[in-house]
């Protein structure tokens, strides 16, 4: 692979390696507004009989959705896309951060160009999207190598443990 | 209607459901008894007390999730209709407090106020059925046939808006979710 070519940043994971890594942390729901980025990992996630998916109208409800579905003892995760994470902030601050309720956010970088590094990305839905969380106290881990799958572990570990969101940053479309 | 009395209707028929009550609403419903048990208030963000239901009510399909929510409320998380009826949420039960202002920020008018008609908006997005009540006796003569159908169904109260700005209940729980939580794992 050339130099030209070569996706530097980011490269696209099976979705059936994310698919079995969250099926192992024991989620009970996936919450969605769909995502360009998970097209293929949703479609593995919906035909899974252990978890039920829901979609929903807007990403403020599946923030929601999800404090209601943990408080009543399950374990749901969120998939969106980062620009549907824009529209939901005032849900992540009020009910995430400030009623302090674990959310595991996994978030496609629509619009990445994996050949810059997500600090020059000419897309603000992505160049935006770490600043923006970091401002609200949200933790963050990018997604960007199979090599980096443990990282939802590591964030759905700290959600729990620490009662907050955590986001992690999907970079390149599934397969 | 007054607000107070039909909270007062709804209280009593609360029976062992869970309750999440919305911003302006959440004094009176404590001060009716529907709270702080099996309770979530809904402070800090507008408009999403259904959905906080909805995910209870999907966590714990064995109980009733009674949400009251504001007009202006649910005009902010509009789809959130379509999202319940999706859900097929069979125990959830969604009461509008229809005042036709935003009550918490000055009494301004919420959008097309003498024209929205919620219950039909309910129905149009797939809830199992929707009421309109516009007087408290015959709300509580008709409510324990709305608790006994299969949700999600909703109930549009017409109620005066309430100029006196009632404090926050003293007994709140500091830590709503976490206390709502541990009364449903114990």
């Amino acid at each position: 692979m050339s130099s030209e070519t070569r996706a530097a940043y980011a490269e696209s994971i099976p979705a059936a390696k994310l698919h079995g890594a969250i099926a192992g942390l024991g989620v009970t729901h996936v919450l969605t507004v769909p995502d360009t980025h998970q097209k293929t990992l949703l479609a593995s996630l919906a035909a899974d009989p252990s978890m039920r998916m829901l979609t929903l109208s807007t990403e403020d409800e599946a923030i929601a959705v999800n404090a209601g579905l943990w408080i009543g003892g399950a374990e749901p995760i969120v998939v969106i896309q980062n620009v549907g994470l824009f529209a939901a902030m005032n849900a992540l601050r009020g009910i995430g951060v400030d009623m302090r309720v674990p959310a595991l956010l996994l978030v496609g970088q629509y619009g990445r160009d994996v050949a810059r590094p997500v600090e020059d990305d000419p897309a603000t839905g992505v160049r935006f999207m770490e600043p923006v969380l970091r401002a609200m106290g949200v933790a963050s881990y990018r997604l960007d190598f199979e090599s980096d799958i443990p990282v939802l572990e590591t964030a759905w570990r700290r959600s729990r443990e620490e009662r907050r969101p955590v986001a992690v940053l999907l970079g390149a479309p599934t397969v | 209607m007054d607000r107070t009395q039909v909270l007062e209707v709804l209280a009593a028929a609360k029976g062992d459901a869970v309750s999440v009550a919305t911003m302006r609403a959440i004094p009176d419903w404590y001060a009716a008894g529907g709270a702080p048990a099996l309770n979530l208030d809904n402070r800090g963000c507008m408009g999403a007390a259904a959905a906080l239901g909805l995910g209870i009510a999907l966590a714990r399909p064995e109980r009733k999730v009674l949400v009251i929510d504001g007009d202006g409320s649910l005009l902010m998380q509009l789809g959130g209709l379509a999202t319940i009826a999706g859900s097929g949420a069979r125990n959830f039960y969604h009461f509008v407090l229809v005042n036709g202002v935003y009550e918490t920020s000055g009494h301004q008018p919420i959008p097309a106020a003498d024209k929205v008609d919620f219950a039909a908006m309910a129905l149009g997005a797939g809830y199992a059925a929707a009421y309109e009540f516009d007087d408290a006796g015959v709300f509580r003569e008709r409510l324990p046939g709305v608790l006994a159908q299969e949700g999600p169904v909703m109930v549009a109260l017409r109620v005066e808006p309430d100029e006196e700005r009632k404090p926050l209940p003293e007994d709140r729980p500091k830590d709503p979710a976490g206390h709502l939580r541990a009364q449903l794992a114990g």
